[in-house]
């Protein structure tokens, strides 16, 4: 029997009174990898990911961890580690005592705790009371309470809010370690430049509904489509392509940028002995993808 | 379980709220025996159940300790921190009856340092009188026995009352306002002496027989662990169905 996805999410709906907050999501993520949870802020990645760790209660469907509700994992902290708001601590008590609490409760040692903080640069202020750590200081000690209890999957929830681009560093080598030792990252976050740095693919939705899972090249790929092609004699090119019923638009000196696909591109160059400089598919940006995909919702 | 009550007793011991409630109780307390004391004559003074009346202040450990239970349940609340705790152990129900052992831990805490206090000020204050000293006698561990139960059950039944409400100020207001407002309104119906505060007052005050608004030992501590569970039970069922967003 194969192995259960480390993360599933079947016909998933939570509604808050009339107001449906997620609606029939159905998605599950691979193994050893690095998955984007993107979507607009309100689109239903928090409320998603709560009912993946059993702290909201699905309306409808349901979402499993390594095969089970989160209810029913026996040890939580050996499965995986969620990072969920940065400010979610109490304010007096210190950092080392925060991750205590936690170690106490899953039955961990307390020099668990103490390594830790060391692999999360706190040790020096460790003793210190959590409302008085930065941002960045809490968004680590947030991550070293995920990782008290070595988990194979690791769920964040915009990690990268508010962090100053030291700590998006940090937290970027960070998750790539993670994922190179054959952990499973679902980061969620509506910051697309920094979810198309580290993940191999992206779940998006929008207004609670999927609207794509796919890797990230792909997606970026599919969803721009063109070509841009460079020519000594671009505008001869122009012309030609013209001809063929493709009107494409001179973006820069020597450079087109066409709907048709580069094969057919490549094509009408040949034929007419134009040199061609570059020729290659349009790749979108996920910022781009993303609108285009979400662009029909928006309307 | 023991390591969850083990997370709870860390939560309760890390930050200064026992300090402050511990301080708090003192204030109280030294404010009621100094004015007591200095307010009473000597032929009052010299009788156990004076100098009985004025160890029984140390019930404000009892009184303050329902607050450390409101705290320790609500508390998490009003933090965010009860995410963490519910990720850590999903079984909700495990995470209030471990808070409800914690709670009467630090209550029992909190209620033995209310009547050392207590009784050390009451002692430096009657020494310095001409009456004799009756409070190392078998009457007086017999009620502080009785108090540190019912400091015990009083935490208790807050860690409940705070998970049923999940409002840390609303659940303290309640429970502040609950002897001036409510006992006194059910006192006047006749069913007084079985709301939770008389019950806890009844474990306190430990008579051998029912008097007044308050019932017998026995009975009374029945009743109080019938409102414990109860409230716990309710805490539960409300955090049950909770949303942690």
């Amino acid at each position: 029997m194969a192995a259960a996805p480390p993360i599933e999410v079947r016909g998933l709906t939570k509604r808050y009174g009339s107001t449906t907050a997620v609606d029939d999501l159905t998605f599950s993520i691979p193994p050893g990898r690095i998955t984007g949870f993107l979507g607009p802020n309100g689109a239903g990645k928090s409320t998603t990911l709560r009912a993946l760790l059993g702290l909201v209660r699905p309306s409808a469907g349901e979402a499993r961890v390594e095969g089970v509700p989160y209810g029913r994992l026996r040890d939580p902290l050996l499965t995986i580690g969620a990072v969920l708001e940065a400010d979610s601590f109490h304010p007096a008590r210190s950092g080392r005592n925060h991750l205590r609490v936690l170690a106490a409760a899953g039955g961990l040692p307390a020099s668990r705790v103490d390594e830790m903080l060391e692999e999360v640069e706190l040790t020096g202020v460790a003793r210190r009371r959590a409302g008085a750590y930065s941002l960045g200081m809490r968004q680590r000690l947030s991550v070293a309470g995920a990782l008290l209890g070595r988990p194979r999957l690791l769920v964040l929830d915009e990690p990268a809010n508010g962090l100053d681009p030291e700590g998006i560093r940090w937290l970027r080598d960070f998750l790539r370690g993670f994922a190179a030792n054959r952990g499973t990252v679902f980061i969620s976050s509506h910051v697309l430049a920094e979810v198309a740095q580290i993940a191999d693919e992206v779940v998006i939705i929008h207004r609670g509904k999927l609207v794509a899972h796919e890797p990230l090249a792909a997606l970026t790929a599919r969803t721009a489509g063109g070509t841009v092609v460079r020519s000594p004699e671009a505008e001869r090119l122009r012309a030609l392509l013209a001809q063929t019923g493709e009107e494409a638009a001179t973006v820069d000196d020597g450079e087109l940028r066409v709907a048709t696909p580069p094969e057919r591109v490549g094509e009408v160059a040949a034929a007419a002995g134009i040199v061609l400089h570059e020729l290659r598919a349009q790749e979108a940006s996920l910022e781009e993808a993303f609108l285009e995909l979400t662009a029909e919702e928006r309307r | 379980m023991t390591r969850l009550v083990r997370a709870e007793l860390l939560k309760l011991f890390t930050t200064r709220l026992m300090l402050v409630l511990a301080l708090l109780t003192l204030v109280l307390i030294a404010f009621v025996t100094v004015v007591r004391v200095l307010s009473t004559p000597d032929s009052g003074l010299s009788t156990l159940g004076e100098q009985r009346s004025i160890a029984q202040f140390a019930s404000a450990g009892a009184v303050v300790s329902v607050i450390v239970g409101i705290m320790l349940a609500a508390g998490e609340w009003a933090h965010g921190t009860i995410a963490h705790t519910f990720l850590v152990a999903p079984s909700r129900a495990r995470v209030v009856a471990a808070k409800v052992v914690a709670g009467a831990v630090g209550g029992v805490v909190l209620t033995a340092f209310a009547e050392i206090a207590t009784w050390l000020i009451a002692a430096a204050l009657l020494a310095a009188e001409p009456v004799p000293f009756r409070l190392a006698t078998r009457e007086i561990v017999t009620t502080y026995l009785g108090i540190l139960l019912a400091g015990a059950l009083a935490a208790a039944l807050g860690v409940g009352l705070g998970a049923l409400l999940r409002r840390q100020t609303g659940a303290i207001v309640l429970a502040l306002l609950w002897p001036l407002v409510v006992v006194p309104v059910l006192g006047i119906a006749g069913v007084g002496k079985y709301e939770p505060a008389n019950a806890l007052a009844s474990v306190a005050v430990a008579r051998s027989d029912s008097s007044g608004t308050l019932l017998a030992f026995g009975p009374g501590l029945a009743l109080a662990l019938l409102w414990v569970a109860g409230f716990a039970l309710a805490g539960t069922v409300a955090v049950n169905r909770s949303d942690i967003t």
